[in-house]
């Protein structure tokens, strides 16, 4: 369990460097994570992606930086802000968990050990606060670096999305160096009435990446969450999203395309607790998958009781271009009001032969028609952002990453 | 043009062609004329290179090249043009973008550079008149929300940008009502020249009033048992199948 003890090892060595006054918090959380520790496949939420691969890395916590400077009005590496441009008429940014948030939710523990470790590492963290009827596009790289070894890195963004505010953010998580990486990621975001946040997040790593990311939203009256999530495969990514639609009026949508070859794995859990009435969610996760590739989708949708007139629309589609790829989807609608719309499917899918046949008979050879189908395919997620330049860009992104059958 | 020879085809062990022989040269239309499941379209799709049949016998030289030898892109490229009796609709497939990259294919294949954009657009402004199809059809996706004369219009359309040199036509008569009939009619015959041909696969002989065939065959039970001019089509329509049948048997 040598994982295990350099865990321990890292968060002991943290608490002498405390500088936020969070230290009891963080212990806390450390000692919820270790109630539990490191879940294994017997919990119902990790049936088909075993965590305990993790336990094989030494989780030596890195938060060194490097010196980057790209196009971005906001860079994290290893989780500490390295650059920061965000324009001050946008909102403000702060390093560190403020003592002001700490009264928020943020530490508390919600029976997930991923949560706990992040909170109990949480020394850097970023905190975005964006003014009450603010406009912005923020674009953030979130950079994982090493320089060689095995290390854990525990990035955590907090955004306070204020009163009628409307911003687009897209954030690219992106690894950099050699060697093998734990990535423990959260996102925790809160809305306040009528504010509109679109996020766009794409994670491309490096093959040996572990990455547990687990994005929060809340949400009050009339606020609008749009996610895009762009996942393309490595050894071992889960990402979960938790929406709790807490007022009436509020929406959210979320929009994913993953992609993985090879013997990759890729986990999406999403929940959306529908808290309150006349709140709308609409969920849509494509996947395409070849090789021996592995994804799974477990979609929540829980409509609590003062949640009528809720209208729920929730859909996974799984395309797959080889025999040995395996999805495991799976609806989860758990509804305690009478007066609801909640519709879900899922489908699993080969490339049409009669539309391959089609296009080949129009001259086009096999893997351009596969392409030109593929491109349809995701096409449909894509075009679901709003910003032109941001689409423009995933479309050549995603389009670059399409997985081979054969791989 | 295209020389078949002894032409035996079948799909899941059952014997849909049995021994078709049949010469069309450039410049000529042939007419493929015969009642439901004689084998017209298999004769068609296999023609075209649809992996799903399976030639247990005989050989296709077209233009000195074995054309079962190729893939079904390769036929393409080389100038063989199916239109489809039911056109597949490509949902989130542009159309102008589809019409591009299969234009392009045959550019590669040929060695040429890709299609500079204005010239492509000038293209197909060109030929969408000529089927009098409507532009916005051109932003749609490939087929989808079509109606059937649409799409067999689209066929068609296709050809005109792609120039073929042997064209096979399954069918693409049936859906049309009597204006769009006249339509794809005189896209093709536009397209008609000395150095192409076409086959016309077909059930009815009214498609024949409008495209001229030279010759007219008709396919029964997996082989052709008759040949003549323009007029054996008109001498089918009146008396129909069996009685033409029955006139070989005895």
């Amino acid at each position: 369990m040598k994982a295990i003890a350099a865990l321990t090892e890292s968060f002991e060595s943290t608490l002498e460097i405390e500088k936020d006054g969070i230290k009891d918090l963080r212990v806390k959380a450390f000692e919820e994570f270790n109630k539990t520790g490191i879940p294994t496949r017997k919990q119902e939420y990790w049936k088909f992606s075993d965590p305990s691969v993790i336990l094989n890395i030494e989780l030596n916590h890195n938060d060194s930086i490097i010196d980057i400077d790209e196009n971005y009005d906001l860079i994290l590496c290893n989780g500490k802000i390295v650059k920061n441009q965000i324009k001050s008429k946008t909102g403000t940014v702060s390093e560190g968990i403020l003592n002001g948030l700490v009264e928020k939710d943020i530490f508390e523990s919600k029976n997930n050990p991923f949560l706990d470790l992040n909170n109990a590492f949480a020394i850097n963290g970023c905190y975005i606060d964006l003014e009450k009827n603010s406009e912005s596009t923020i674009r953030i790289l979130n950079l994982v670096n090493n320089e060689g070894g095995e290390q854990a890195v525990y990035p955590k963004i907090i955004i306070n999305a204020g009163k009628n505010s409307n911003t687009k953010i897209f954030e690219e998580f992106r690894v950099s160096g050699k060697g093998t990486n734990f990535i423990n990621s959260v996102m925790n975001v809160s809305m306040d009435r009528g504010a509109n946040l679109e996020h766009v997040i794409l994670d491309d790593y490096a093959d040996d990446t572990y990455h547990i990311a687990n994005i929060y939203a809340k949400q009050k009256k009339d606020s609008n969450f749009i996610s895009h999530n762009f996942s393309i495969g490595k050894k071992f990514a889960r990402r979960d999203y938790n929406i709790e639609l807490k007022e009436t009026g509020a929406n959210c949508d979320l929009n994913g395309l993953y992609f993985a070859a090879n013997r990759e794995h890729i986990d999406h859990h999403t929940t959306i607790e529908h808290i309150k009435n006349n709140c709308t969610s609409n969920e849509h996760y494509k996947g395409i998958l070849g090789g021996k590739a592995i994804a799974v989708f477990n979609g929540r949708i829980h409509v609590h009781p003062d949640a009528q007139k809720t209208d729920a629309i929730q859909n996974n589609q799984n395309l797959l271009l080889t025999d040995d790829a395996t999805i495991h989807t799976k609806p989860e609608l758990e509804i305690y009001a009478d007066d609801v719309k909640c519709t879900h499917g899922a489908t699993i899918g080969q490339l049409d032969d009669k539309a391959m046949f089609y296009l080949r008979a129009r001259g086009l050879d096999i893997d351009s028609a596969r392409r030109l189908l593929m491109r349809a395919y995701v096409g449909e997620i894509i075009e679901k952002i709003s910003d032109n330049e941001i689409r423009n860009q995933m479309m050549d992104i995603m389009i670059d990453k399409l997985p081979k059958g054969d791989e | 043009m295209i020389k078949i020879k002894n032409l035996h085809v079948e799909v899941e062990g059952t014997k849909i062609l049995k021994g078709i022989d049949l010469d069309v040269n450039a410049g000529e239309t042939h007419a493929i004329m015969g009642p439901n499941g004689s084998g017209k379209s298999t004769l068609a799709q296999v023609l075209a290179g649809h992996e799903d049949y399976e030639v247990t016998q005989g050989s296709v030289d077209y233009l000195g090249n074995d054309l079962l030898d190729m893939d079904v892109d390769e036929r393409a490229c080389e100038g063989v043009f199916l239109a489809f009796q039911y056109p597949v609709e490509l949902p989130g497939v542009n159309n102008t973008y589809f019409l591009k990259s299969a234009l392009n294919a045959h550019r590669k294949y040929r060695g040429e550079s890709e299609i500079d954009a204005m010239d492509f657009m000038e293209l197909i402004s060109d030929k969408i008149k000529l089927l009098n199809l409507k532009e916005s059809l051109l932003k749609r996706p490939v087929n989808e929300g079509f109606s059937g004369g649409e799409k067999k219009r689209n066929e068609i359309f296709q050809m005109a940008v792609l120039e073929p040199k042997l064209a096979l036509l399954d069918e693409t008569d049936s859906g049309l009502d009597i204006d769009a009939l006249r339509v794809v009619s005189n896209g093709v015959n536009a397209m008609r020249n000395e150095e192409n041909a076409t086959i016309v696969v077909t059930h009815y002989q009214r498609l024949l009033n409008y495209i001229i065939p030279d010759f007219v065959h008709v396919l029964v039970d997996g082989k052709i048992i008759r040949s003549g001019n323009k007029d054996l089509a008109i001498e089918l329509e009146e008396k129909g199948y069996d009685k033409i049948i029955e006139g070989i048997k005895t």
